[in-house]
């Protein structure tokens, strides 16, 4: 009878116990936005442009065709089968709300979570395992500084950007889309308008800044929690990728109950 | 009549599982020559990292330049560690960095000192380590004495008082071991005098033990050697 009321309670202080890990290390990663010294910026900035070049701009084309095809695939079955009921004019609707608000951040999330987020979990925990972590910090750099804070912005900035992107791409493959099923592309670019706000705007930017930070703390909090060796490399991109893949869905939900 | 000099780096009443009284004590003296060694588990290993305050002891206390550096905040810590050269145990390097811009990182990131003024020095010390072949070279494409010789070149950037080096010889020739040493001691550092080394390891090449001031073997805390 105590073991399992053991078990849950070891396994619910070390939710806890990560818990409290990720909020203190979420909170000295900004911290360090400020300690970072003068000297320091020009290479954090460059690393930071690294960053960026590889979380953003090398998924450019990644991001596109997931947009182009998933948006086309959609939005021609909701044009064909709105156009059936004679409701044309809710498509910008439809597209507004699932597309833009929901569908677009959560996929361009995911395929940074993939791309990105294991390489960073996998770099973080080789540099902890071959001891080059504790080297910064024996030379007087703070890991934070070097390592954290170049990622976690160049994921805020990179997941915002292609988010931003999915949605205009998606918008285009949805003009292609309502062409291809009879819908007239003035009708189609009126009924996207007239459902666009600058709510929209701000969701897609609030969810792509919120999600590239989720995206930018877990890989780095796992790939740094390393300890053990080399073997536990891949367990840390599992729970980093795991935690990210949840957490995105959680902001996602956020949005809706405060909307 | 003046005060005696202060030890740069002192260990008070370490409990160390390999040392004999249960209790490790040592001071280093400023241009001393100080060798550490130990098992696997005598806990030598962290002695460095007490040094530098990445880690602290169950009990006692570890002055460095008479600095306690648990009483820092983090930031005072990192400022402090730039004072110090560290070598740690497997080089540390970065290996997403080449072998120059290792030993260039921590002058680009924790000083002032202009582009040109971190070029030359590191040039100087680049040609001093005989790494200018292999300085664009990767850490994974240098060999074990290249990279060492990288990660001692990076310990010594700043041209510090006191160099804290772990496990610098192993793997390495006799010869290069010697020539590492006579590096990390220095000629001259900027008081005029030669730099203060302190070594861990698990052993010492018997070449060296006549070119320090002190060997102590961790388990009988038995000087092994003692120079004047």
């Amino acid at each position: 009878m105590g073991a399992p009321i053991a078990a849950i309670g070891r396994s619910a202080a070390r939710r806890l116990t990560r818990t409290g890990g990720l909020a203190r290390f979420t909170f000295e990663a900004f911290r360090a936005i400020f300690s970072l010294p003068g000297a320091g910026r020009p290479v954090a900035g460059r690393l930071l442009l690294n960053q960026l070049r590889f979380t953003a701009v090398e998924a450019v084309g990644l991001v596109t065709l997931l947009s182009g095809i998933f948006s086309f695939l959609v939005i021609s079955m909701a044009v064909r089968e709105l156009g059936r009921v004679g409701a044309y004019d809710l498509i910008g609707r439809l597209i507004v709300i699932i597309i833009v608000r929901q569908l677009g951040p959560i996929l361009t999330a995911l395929a940074v979570v993939g791309r990105s987020g294991t390489a960073i979990t996998a770099e973080l925990a080789t540099n902890t395992v071959l001891r080059e972590v504790r080297a910064l910090e024996g030379m007087g750099i703070d890991p934070n500084h070097y390592l954290v804070l170049p990622r976690l912005l160049g994921c805020i900035i990179s997941v915002t950007i292609l988010t931003v992107l999915f949605d205009v791409v998606a918008l285009l493959a949805g003009f292609l889309a309502a062409g291809t099923q009879g819908m007239s592309g003035s009708r189609y670019i009126g009924s996207v308008l007239a459902s666009l706000d600058s709510t929209d705007v701000w969701v897609t930017l609030g969810k792509g800044v919120l999600s590239g930070l989720v995206i930018g703390i877990w890989a780095s909090y796992h790939g740094l929690a390393v300890r053990r060796g080399p073997t536990e490399i891949p367990q840390a991109v599992i729970r980093s990728t795991v935690g990210a893949i949840v957490m995105i869905f959680v902001v996602s939900a956020l949005f809706v109950v405060v909307q | 009549m003046t005060e005696p000099e202060a030890p740069l780096l002192e260990f008070h009443a370490i409990p160390m599982p390999g040392s004999a009284a249960g209790m490790f004590a040592l001071s280093v003296m400023r241009h001393e020559t100080v060798v550490v060694v130990g098992d696997e588990n005598s806990g030598v290993d962290s002695l460095v990292e007490f040094a530098l305050g990445l880690e602290s002891p169950a009990a006692g206390t570890v002055a460095t330049f008479s600095t306690d550096l648990r009483t820092l905040s983090r930031r005072e810590q990192l400022a402090f560690r730039r004072r110090l050269g560290y070598l740690p145990a497997g080089d540390g390097l970065l290996s997403n960095l080449s072998l120059r811009d290792n030993v260039r990182l921590p002058l680009r990131f924790g000083s002032n000192f202009k582009t040109d003024e971190i070029e030359g020095r590191v040039d100087v010390i680049l040609a001093m380590l005989r790494l200018n072949r292999v300085a664009q070279e990767r850490p994974a494409q240098a060999n074990e004495e290249q990279r060492r010789r990288a990660a001692l070149g990076r310990a010594l950037a700043f041209d510090p008082e006191l160099v804290l080096l772990e496990q610098p010889f192993v793997g390495l020739t006799d010869r290069a071991s010697a020539e590492l040493l006579e590096i990390a001691r220095g000629g001259e550092t900027g008081e005029g005098g030669r730099r203060t080394v302190f070594i861990t390891g698990q052993d010492i090449p018997m070449l060296l033990r006549n070119r320090v001031e002190r060997v102590v073997h961790l388990a009988d805390s038995r000087h092994l050697l003692t120079r004047p």
